[in-house]
């Protein structure tokens, strides 16, 4: 075969999948259009406790033996749970289910009015105390791991942090932020010379979950229409649009905040960087990290522009615990725990350090 | 292999994108990263809620003349139901304690799969 005819075969084929793509586009950007929000979060699950704005869930287990210890796995405070569970194939829920463990959500409604006053304390020495006490009931174990995410994963620090003598065996951090002056465009933004919190949250009481996403939004403002460019460019792709969808979904589902829980943080952890410097103390109790002593693991995103690296590597030193590991992986904030790398890489990974320290 | 990239439109367009979205990002951060923005920003939004406040302020004066409750006695009124609710709550789970520690000193254990998994063989502490 000559290569004018190779050449002539080759462009054939690129102008015949040209044509077969656009027409895709054409009638799946239609259905894309009409369609409904995408069915996210779908592994059964009962609610076994809610109180305002805290939810905890139980997963239903499918295999006829676990580990003794069961997994909590505590969300961002700004978002829903369902990351960790967007679509079957694509659920690190489902994941850790398969592999034998007990896995509990704490996961969050928005916050109403008379809950604007709920501060770190709540969250810290409160809500997260509580469900492992429901944990407890529910599978009868005294200890318990625990799995936190970003602001899930401070509050989660925290709490180890004043319970040193608490039932928890091992902790699981994802991209957790620790120095707080390394927080990149949000420190800026949040600048004590010109941020005035008192008056943001005395007037707002709740801070508004746009507020919140479009602080996200700032950070890269070309995301969104980019996003949107790509999935018109892959509108044949179906599980393409899929996983879109969910990812869309989830990033507008932005959690409010409780007012006095956002003053916390912006005046003890971002202008005062206590958690960084060992002057934390929550309700009374000093929050210093080095009073972890537990088996701890930080997972950190090597291109995370919502928590940069230098915001999150400290953790471990920080900590005193001589069992610890950290795991730096390709990827950003949220694929870390949903994106094409999670799957191969990072849930492997703490499945296989929470399995032997779970028996 | 490189000129079958450069014929391919498909491939141009979507490396057009990433670097139109990457050059857009840098630019609008290092715009956002300056002293100028904070306060620029942190200026308007102070503007936007002095406004609202002094809004909810008038708005409460009107109800209050016309003899009706504003947002924040409703939202008093809530409150003081959501802490008989914590007290319930709590209450609620002194009983299970107590009730729990008079069951002979053990706890029953819940149903569900048996918890006796053991840990792979590759996995070494």
């Amino acid at each position: 075969m000559s290569s004018e005819q190779i050449d002539s075969s080759s462009i054939r084929d690129k102008v015949d999948r040209m044509i077969n793509r656009t027409v895709q586009r054409s009638v799946k950007g239609l259905d894309f259009i009409r369609s409904r929000k995408e069915p996210v979060g779908l592994t059964p699950k009962d609610l076994i406790y809610e109180r305002g704005t805290l939810r905890l869930y139980h997963y239903h287990s499918n295999a006829d033996e676990v580990y003794r210890i069961p997994l909590i796995i505590v969300m961002a405070t700004t978002n829903k749970s369902y990351l960790f569970d967007l679509l079957p194939g694509q659920s690190m829920v489902e994941y850790l289910l398969n592999k034998g463990f007990d896995v509990y959500m704490i996961d969050w409604n928005d916050p109403v009015q008379q809950e604007r006053h709920l501060g770190l304390a709540d969250y810290t020495q409160d809500f997260i105390p509580s469900c492992i006490e429901k944990v407890q009931e529910s599978c009868g174990e005294e200890q318990v791991s625990i799995l936190g995410y970003c602001m899930g994963g401070v509050l989660s620090t925290i709490y180890a942090a004043t319970h040193s003598d608490g039932p928890l065996s091992n902790l699981v951090c994802l991209t957790t932020p620790v120095n707080w002056h390394e927080m990149g465009l949000f420190s800026r933004w949040n600048d004590e010379r010109y941020f005035d919190v008192d008056k943001l949250v005395d007037t707002v009481g709740i801070i508004p979950g746009d507020f919140i996403a479009s602080g996200f939004d700032m950070l890269r403002p070309a995301q969104k229409l980019a996003s949107r460019i790509r999935v018109w460019d892959n509108m044949w792709n179906d599980d393409y649009v899929q996983s879109y969808r969910a990812f869309d979904r989830w990033g507008s589902e932005t959690v409010p905040l409780a007012g006095e829980y956002f003053r916390d943080t912006t005046k003890e952890l971002m202008w005062k960087n206590k958690l960084h410097r060992g002057e934390l103390e929550v309700a009374g109790k000093s929050a210093n990290l080095a009073n972890i002593t537990i088996p701890i693991m930080h997972t950190i995103a090597e291109h995370d522009h919502i928590v940069p690296v230098a915001a999150s590597r400290p953790l471990l030193e920080l900590v005193s615990s001589e069992d610890k590991e950290e795991l730096v992986l390709k990827g950003g904030h949220v694929s870390l725990i949903a994106g094409p790398n999670a799957v191969k890489r990072m849930w492997p990974n703490v499945s296989h350090w929470l399995a032997k320290r779970s028996v | 292999m490189s000129n079958n990239k450069a014929t391919d439109p498909a491939q141009v367009f979507g490396e057009w994108v990433t670097n139109w979205e990457r050059a857009v990002n840098s630019f609008s951060n290092k715009l956002m990263e300056t002293d100028d923005f904070s306060r620029a920003v942190n200026s308007v939004q102070n503007t936007q809620l002095q406004m609202q406040k002094v809004f909810a302020e008038m708005m409460a004066k009107q109800l209050a003349n016309l003899n009706m409750p504003s947002r924040n006695d409703v939202l008093d009124l809530v409150e003081a139901m959501h802490a008989l609710e914590n007290r319930f709550e709590k209450m609620e789970m002194q009983l299970k304690k107590i009730s729990g520690a008079m069951e002979a000193g053990t706890k029953t254990k819940a149903k569900g799969p048996a918890r006796t998994k053991k840990a792979p063989a590759d996995a070494k502490k």
